[in-house]
């Protein structure tokens, strides 16, 4: 059973003329113990997808769905508080920047603290206090934290980009999520702690079968950690497939794009030459191209894009191209 | 947090030398002799001037004359007030206690009503209560405060007669002066009256508390609202909305607290506004403060009473101002330690 399914999901930015698309029916599909990457550049509408499955954004967002499936429960179908329940319960969320996101003026404890689930706790509210702190301590060394006396006192200012990061993972599982989606969990994080983060994530998949979202918009870095990759631009949907189909043979000329634009080591590239990059930049709000988004930078364009392409699925392979790139690697 | 206190007692120094010279450069302003007008001696004798000249040091030069202003300002001597003929130093001391027990009941009221207020506008971010709360805030704003207290009299003691118009309390009861706040020397009283007394200058409290409160606490609304809707703003109650908690967790637990740090400064730079509407406050309501007495001697053109008074009320202004800093401290965490290159 697919533990998240999600068909044609479109997020509008109410405006005073017309209405924006800022994400245009974008599919998403995730199983159980699943690792995967949502990649895509910046402003490609990745952590709006996030944000709007955990339901936290603010009202100038609508959003829509043909079909928004949690472990076969129609969540559409449920009224916004009834869906949040749900949600609150299996899925969690860790941000960019961590340290933003750790209120500055409550200690890393009560923060902790006021995540654990009620649920897990027994007896009278005297002995509930107890547990609660224990469950909090016992979080941080879930996570990697074994001086938890300090860090349970200290403020986030206190702490460093990653250890906030560690503790923002460790309120995540306090409710133990069956999905944690994790946007751009290092963003302007050094490298050494970088693969920390990464190395913790990956072990918490495979030790207590979680799934993960992975949103990144370095492609190469993500292909490390997944299993499976799901490709965005500009709010639609551009391709999906396992990460060894994405990385090595793309469909899409987007994808193709984003895996020459990266250099590797192996391959020779001469000196002072340009990497292969599209031309433009990606298009802003207010003026999104009519059908395929991709349309006037695609070296594959024709005119038959300006009308959104289908999506095409070649064995489990998906991409919305109306030209794919499957007969150039045959 | 050492370095947090020392800093603010520093400051504590450096303003009040401004203030002290201040206040002996204006021995200088006022018309007349400044001899005359440090000490307020009118009818002295031409002896009794010269031996005053030598007290001050009036032969040598301007510092040793600062400076010995300062040595008698330390020991408490103001002068003489002009009009009444009593030292300076009597006079402040029986009055100041009034202004202090109206400034900060009326400042704590602003604070306990206009911050849930604004708080409750944010909440609501345009609707109808946000709009009716501006406005209210707009209107209350807007209305002279000699015109309020008026209308206040008029409608509240005259027209319904709930409430005393002027005075601190009734003449009926004898309270014994020891610290001089009134509702703290009530208590302290052996009378057998003791509430009766209390209840009635809670009532002769009530109408000037408000007079008073009504423009700083729409201020504070205004504060506290945008305030809060920068905090609701925040990644941080994005994520712990994500984390699970409800709104009124989120409220209570973490923007309220983020929201009252962001105004709570503001508000000690809101209380000499609000020492200036006390000050006509206390001529409309014959409350026995020092704002009414300094108005007087203005009016009567008694220069000492005016120095001293502007020193005391400047102090006090400034001490309540350390104190919210500390407030300030105490509720933010970022403040108490000096991070290198970010203040």
């Amino acid at each position: 059973m697919n533990l998240i399914d999600i068909r044609n999901m479109s997020i509008e930015l109410k405006t005073g003329t017309k209405p924006i698309f800022a994400v245009d029916r974008v599919n998403l599909t995730m199983k159980e113990g699943e690792v995967r990457g949502l990649v895509g550049e910046s402003g490609s509408g990745k952590s709006l997808l996030a944000q709007a499955i955990v339901g936290v954004l603010d009202e100038k967002w609508r959003v829509d769905a043909d079909r928004f499936h949690w472990r076969g429960n129609d969540l559409m179908r449920l009224s916004p508080a009834e869906r949040k329940a749900i949600i609150s319960k299996d899925v969690a969320m860790i941000f960019q920047e961590p340290m933003a996101c750790l209120d500055p003026t409550t200690t890393i404890g009560e923060q902790l603290e006021e995540a654990v689930d009620v649920e897990q706790l027994t007896g009278f509210f005297w002995q509930k206090r107890q547990q609660r702190k224990q469950a909090a301590i016992n979080l941080l060394h879930k996570v990697g934290i074994k001086k938890h006396e300090v860090c349970v006192k200290s403020f986030p200012h206190q702490l460093t980009d990653a250890l906030c990061q560690r503790v923002m993972i460790a309120m995540a599982l306090a409710r133990r999520p069956m999905l944690l989606i994790a946007d751009e969990p290092t963003a302007a994080m050094e490298s050494t702690n970088q693969g920390q983060i990464f190395r913790l994530l990956a072990s918490l998949n495979q030790l207590k079968n979680m799934s993960i979202l992975l949103i990144s918009h370095d492609l190469e870095n993500v292909t490390h950690w997944t299993n499976n990759i799901t490709v965005m631009y500009s709010g639609q949907f551009v391709e999906a497939g396992t990460t060894e189909q994405i990385f090595n043979q793309p469909y899409h000329p987007y994808t193709r794009a984003l895996v020459d634009s990266s250099p590797k080591a192996n391959r020779m590239i001469p000196n002072k030459s340009r990497l292969m990059t599209l031309p433009g930049s990606i298009p802003i709000l207010q003026h999104l191209p009519i059908g395929c988004r991709l349309g006037p930078r695609c070296p594959r364009a024709q005119q038959k894009c300006v009308h959104a392409p289908k999506i095409k699925n070649f064995h489990s392979h998906q991409v919305s191209c109306h030209f794919p790139l499957k007969d150039s690697y045959s | 947090m050492l370095i947090f206190t020392l800093r603010r007692f520093n400051l504590f120094i450096f303003t009040m030398l401004l203030l002290t010279i201040l206040s002996f450069s204006l021995s200088f302003l006022f018309p007349g002799e400044q001899l005359i007008n440090l000490t307020g001696q009118i009818d002295a004798s031409p002896e009794q001037l010269a031996i005053l000249a030598d007290e001050y040091q009036q032969q040598s030069g301007l510092l040793s004359q600062y400076f010995s202003y300062l040595n008698h300002l330390f020991h408490g001597e103001m002068g003489y007030s002009m009009t009444s003929n009593l030292p300076i130093a009597t006079e402040v001391l029986n009055r100041l206690p009034a202004t202090i027990e109206l400034t900060c009941v009326a400042l704590l009221v602003a604070m306990f009503f206009g911050l849930p207020v604004g708080f409750c506008a944010a909440i609501y971010h345009r609707k109808l209560p946000d709009n009716l709360i501006l406005t209210i805030a707009m209107v209350g704003y807007s209305i002279p405060v000699f015109w309020l207290g008026l209308l206040a009299i008029l409608v509240f003691s005259i027209q319904l007669g709930w409430l005393p118009s002027a005075g601190q309390i009734s003449l009926l009861f004898e309270i014994e002066h020891v610290t001089g706040l009134q509702l703290i020397d009530i208590l302290l009283s052996d009378s057998p009256y003791k509430w009766q007394a209390f209840q009635d200058a809670t009532r002769h409290l009530i109408l000037p508390v408000i007079v008073v409160a009504l423009a700083p606490a729409t201020i504070f609304m205004r504060l506290a609202r945008s305030a809060m809707l920068e905090v609701l703003d925040t990644h941080y109650i994005k994520a712990a909305n994500a984390k699970g908690l409800t709104f009124s967790q989120i409220i209570y637990r973490h923007a309220m607290r983020n929201a009252v740090i962001k105004v709570i400064r503001d508000v000690g730079l809101q209380f000499a506004n609000l020492v200036t509407i006390a000050m006509v406050t206390e001529v409309i309501f014959s409350w026995p403060g020092i704002g009414r007495w300094l108005i007087e001697s203005i009016y009567q053109r008694d220069y000492t009473a005016i120095q001293g008074g502007l020193i005391v009320l400047s102090t006090f202004i400034f001490i309540v101002h350390i104190i919210i800093d500390f407030v300030y401290a105490a509720l933010n965490p970022l403040a108490r330690e000096p991070r290198n290159g970010k203040r």
